[in-house]
């Protein structure tokens, strides 16, 4: 680890000020203090905003999540696991529980990508040194994407939580470098890597997250988080699916379907939930929609079996959006 | 054990350890973790490409660095005598002659180690270190390579392949395991300080301290007894702690260099590469039968990677020799150097991967036949003779171990036919193999100590790698002598103690047990000695006579003839009575062989979209003879199951064959089995003492609780499923496209 200055904050508007264009934020820090351990992340100075909004409010429209809630106080909030509980089942599904301690909401959508060579600055990563090239293209990329990745780079963003936010429609609220508040739409934040995979998300430069926005939804009642991964604790996803149901009479008003551990950003499969809206919640309808979610995977070398993966983890989840 | 087998006991826990409250309350101190006066901190560079020589290495600005005191690297480091020349190098076989040569082998060796006045400020001039090097072609790759490397003869061919040429049954088939990695909880730590011109002390994680003195006195060329080694409390061992690795050397280097003591502490990604790991394997095995089940021949061959600075050859195919009587049996073997670090023993060496290809194929067979999987095992096992030798076992129940573990798991409700019982898109499967291994014994000393106050010490040089060797001595001594448990302390893992074999190859406490119980003979006599001075009817007691109470000894029955300790006292001229013992195997190596055993059984679930495994429930009937302390053996055994789990379905360590790169080096991507993987594991044992290995009838137990673990689980699928799998991990891909 570099020397660094650190800084306290107490508002989000001391934070942005402090910040140099050199320095980063730090809220728990679970991953930052990795990155910074192997000369991946080298800010010059630290911003320690742990101080901002750690609150769960809710609104009319729905829930605004304080970016600093730790992941742990998400899974035993009240709120949340009457009315939106995919969420806490997604973080359970994740890290341990002294990560999760320590983890902020804001900071679980700014993680970076688990991939091996990204963490290894021996070898090249255009993610982490653009440029160099991608080294998992036609390495190692059993844990790679099968969806969306691009020859720059075929990572998988890490997040369990951002699973069950993209499902459910959520909205990132950050105030930008001129002090300003935008809301920027769960599914826009995080971004492809196309040719600048160093760019993870769309979060303008030295800005902060402030909340996350849940909308009401009629998902509490029929939903599932399914992660499959190498042990059952501590471990990234091989494949994650988030479903979750809207039934009237067993019929779907409405579904959801997400993704981790197979592209470079959370994954919704749209074609998949739309062919289920109207549908009778059954095992043929729901491996029709697994399929079609398959469908439209493009898996490396060295994971094609992420797709028959995918497709019975879907079916599972569907079904156990059932019996949940 | 009903406390380990069932969660909802009432029973009372069994007492805990010797060292527990030291353990839990952080009293007990791990290498790194003494406080040494004026120690200064060393953080070690290593290199950025796997093969080729330094050109040149950049300092100048670490040094510049606030509090560094010095870098030790290849143009600037102390004498040691012993890497003087190439041949003094190789004579040491200490491997990597570190900071002796420019030439990289493996990505991540040390190339510099920098000392500094705390430790953020070494790891930050650590950082600055850079280096250039003329780089040279390397290979990490095992499965491309190896292919190349020729078979040779692993011991000596029984009968003949042609006898069995024509066997009606023949099964044939490959099997790989990837490489598994050593990482215990405590890393390994070293705090070297030379105490005087040619003295040195260390506080060292090792799994025995007279092995760290042997090597390091050899090196230094200073006498034994000036290496004092100190290693109290170990926090895993696995065989990772059998060697010394370059950390013990670089310190004490250091610590010459700088001419203060010096603690050096690897990182956990060091540990992925600096302390040795299971190899990556490959074997093949041929396997014929008559049509009554009898095995007629096998062909078993095996390959493994080493460095290309070492040979390691863990002996894979050894375990061909040991199970069953084959009267036609070829055993071959080759090592494949790649540019990684050298592999080393990892819990039940050789034996746990050639057990896997082995007992995975006899199951095999037994669907071939039709038969169940035990019944062929029992048609086949050398239950009366070591095959190899010829001698009569000792003592061997696996035939014993095989009917309780069958009962306790019910396996009368397995079906023969594999796919059978679904639950919803789960497979369930029941899956079973055995273990063994040679039970050995080495020489070992101890010595018991009594005070005034009527309290008694143990001590012994072995370490306590967290297999309960310091209870065990507890027990033992309680046993011997009568004295309450709480008036019993224990000393151990330090060299200045009597000398004892490192901690491994499950011979610990059967080598030292015997000591102990001597040990305690000879106090009794030196006290009937004193005691016949105070009352004529000690004269002629026999050990056996003498019993230790907190007051004071009594003669043949509790409170006869009683003295206490203050009256003996008067007798003695020493504030202490010492028996020192040391036992050591004989004439009985001759006439016997010796195993432990272990029968393994497991019920798992398959998902058949997903191709998730859980091991539903997991058994393990063990025999290692007279066990001393069920608890800490039952803790051992479930530990070492739970490793034969995460060898079977998740541990692998691979490396990047373009750039030579370790794939991952932290505990979040290299998956060991954690609580959430496994069931409560349900251990017990034969309990029966061999009568000839030592004077408690003990055998070892650490290795067997794993070797068979992973065969059982991989047959358990096959029940499942139908799909043989062959290659370690059974990760969730390879169930999904098997």
């Amino acid at each position: 680890m570099r020397p660094f200055n650190f800084t306290k904050v107490t508002t989000v508007k001391d934070g942005i000020t402090k910040k140099e264009d050199t320095g980063q934020y730090i809220a728990g820090g679970t991953n930052l203090l990795d990155l910074m351990k192997k000369h991946i992340a080298q800010p010059e100075m630290l911003v320690d905003i742990t101080t901002i909004s750690s609150s769960i409010k809710p609104l009319k429209t729905g829930v605004q999540i304080g970016a600093m809630v730790r992941n742990s106080t998400l899974t035993l909030d009240n709120e949340i696991l009457t009315k939106y509980p995919l969420i806490a089942k997604a973080i359970l599904a994740g890290a341990s529980p002294q990560i999760r301690n320590m983890a902020s909401t804001g900071g679980n959508l700014l993680q970076r990508t688990r991939c091996v060579y990204f963490y290894d600055v021996d070898m090249p990563c255009n993610k982490r040194e653009p440029g160099s090239g991608c080294s998992a293209l036609h390495g190692n990329n059993r844990m790679s994407a099968i969806v969306g990745w691009s020859e720059d780079c075929v990572a998988v963003h890490p997040s369990d939580l951002c699973i069950a936010l993209v499902a459910l429609d959520a909205s990132v609220k950050v105030v930008e470098k001129n002090q300003k508040e935008r809301i920027i739409p769960f599914k826009d934040f995080h971004r492809l890597p196309g040719n600048t995979p160093h760019q993870d998300n769309n979060l303008p430069a030295n800005a902060i997250i402030t909340a996350i926005e849940v909308p009401v939804n009629p998902f509490n009642k029929h939903y599932a988080y399914l992660k499959l991964r190498d042990r059952d604790s501590y471990a990234f996803a091989l494949v994650s699916v988030a479903a979750a149901l809207h039934l009237e009479n067993n019929r779907i008003v409405d579904a959801r379907l997400a993704s981790g551990g197979v592209a470079h950003k959370p994954w919704r499969w749209s074609d998949a939930e739309n062919f289920l809206k109207g549908k009778e919640a059954n095992t043929a309808n729901f491996q029709e929609a697994a399929r079609i979610a398959a469908e439209q995977t493009k898996p490396l070398e060295g994971n094609a079996f992420k797709v028959p993966m995918l497709k019975g983890a879907i079916e599972v989840a569907l079904q156990n959006c059932l019996t949940a | 054990m009903e406390f380990f087998d069932n969660e909802l006991s009432t029973l009372m826990p069994a007492e805990g350890r010797v060292e527990a409250i030291a353990k839990v309350t952080g009293k007990g101190k791990y290498a790194a973790e003494y406080t040494v006066p004026g120690v200064c901190y060393a953080v070690l560079v290593t290199s950025s490409i796997p093969a080729g020589t330094i050109k040149a290495i950049q300092v100048d600005k670490a040094k510049r660095a606030t509090g560094v005191i010095d870098i030790l690297y290849h143009q600037n480091k102390p004498v040691v005598p012993g890497f003087a020349d190439e041949t003094k190098i190789r004579e040491s076989r200490v491997g990597l002659p570190v900071f002796y040569t420019d030439k990289i082998y493996f990505k991540g060796q040390p190339i510099a180690l920098v000392v500094a006045e705390s430790l953020e400020e070494a790891t930050y001039a650590a950082s600055l270190i850079t280096a250039d090097y003329t780089a040279e072609v390397f290979n990490v790759d095992f499965v491309k390579t190896h292919p190349s490397i020729p078979l040779k003869a692993a011991g000596k061919e029984r009968g003949t392949v042609d006898e069995w040429s024509n066997a009606i049954h023949i099964v044939e088939a490959e099997y790989t395991i990837k490489e598994e990695v050593h990482n215990p909880m405590e890393m390994h730590a070293t705090i070297a300080e030379w105490v005087g011109d040619n003295k040195v002390k260390l506080y060292e994680k090792t799994q025995g301290v007279n092995s760290v003195q042997r090597v390091i006195s050899g090196l230094f060329s200073i006498p034994r007894e000036n290496v004092e080694v100190i290693s109290e409390f170990v926090g895993g061992g696995f065989g990772s702690g059998l060697r010394v690795w370059s950390n013990t050397l670089m310190a004490v280097m250091a610590s010459l260099q700088v001419k203060r003591p010096v603690k050096l502490m690897l990182t956990r990604p060091q540990m992925f590469s600096l302390v040795g790991y299971r190899p990556e394997s490959w074997q093949k095995i041929k396997l014929g039968a008559d049509s009554s089940g009898k095995f007629s021949g096998m062909i078993h061959q095996a390959k493994h990677t080493t460095s290309v600075f070492e040979n390691f050859n863990e002996n894979i195919t050894r375990i061909a020799r040991l199970v069953y009587d084959f009267k036609n049996l070829k055993t071959e073997s080759a090592i494949v150097p790649l540019n990684l670090g050298t592999p080393t023993w990892m819990r039940g060496p050789g034996d746990c991967t050639g057990d896997f290809a082995i007992e995975s194929a006899i199951d095999e067979l037994s669907y071939k036949l039709n038969e169940d999987p035990i019944a062929l095992r029992l048609k086949n096992i050398a239950l009366k003779n070591d095959p190899e030798s010829g001698k009569p076992w000792s003592t061997h129940f696996i035939d014993e171990c095989l009917e309780q573990g069958a009962t306790k798991i019910n396996w009368k409700n397995r079906k023969q036919t594999p796919g059978q019982v679904t639950e919803g898109d789960w497979q369930i499967g029941y899956g079973m193999a055995i273990g063994m291994w040679t039970s050995g014994r080495t020489q070992a000393s101890a010595s018991i100590v009594l005070d005034k106050s009527g309290t008694i010490i143990v001590r012994t040089a072995m370490t306590d790698i967290g297999t309960g060797t310091g209870t065990a001595m507890q027990n033992l001594a309680h046993e011997s002598l009568g004295m309450p448990k709480n008036k019993i302390k224990v000393e151990l893992g330090n060299s200045n103690l009597p000398p004892a074999p490192s901690q491994g190859g499950s011979t610990g406490l059967a080598s030292l047990g015997g000591a102990v119980m001597d040990a305690a003979t000879l106090l009794k006599q030196k006290l009937a000695t004193y005691a016949a001075a105070i009352n004529a009817q000690y004269k002629d007691a026999a050990a056996a006579d003498i019993l230790l109470s907190e007051n004071g000894i009594s003669y043949k029955q509790a409170n006869a003839q009683f003295i206490s300790y203050a009256d003996l006292w008067k007798k003695v001229d020493e504030p202490t009575i010492e028996a020192e013992a040391t036992s050591a195997p004989g004439e009985e190596r001759q006439q016997f062989a010796f195993c432990s055993s272990a029968a393994h059984f497991c019920i798992v679930r398959v998902h058949s979209k997903t191709g998730k495994v859980k091991v539903d429930r997991m058994v393990c009937v063990a025999d290692g003879g007279k066990i001393i302390n069920e608890k800490p053996a039952a803790n051992q055994v479930s530990g070492a199951a739970v490793g034969g789990i995460g060898m079977a379905l998740m541990e692998e360590q691979q490396a990047d064959v373009k750039f030579g790169s370790l794939l991952g080096n932290d505990l979040a991507g290299y998956h060991f089995a954690v609580n959430a993987d496994a069931p409560i594991i349900e251990v017990s044992f034969i309990d029966k003492p061999d009568p000839n290995i030592n004077q408690m009838g003990s055998k070892g137990l650490g290795e067997v609780g794993i070797i068979g673990c992973a065969a059982a689980i991989a047959n358990a699928i096959y029940n499942a499923t139908g799909k043989r799998l062959r290659n370690l991990p059974i990760t969730p891909d390879k169930v999904l496209l098997g």
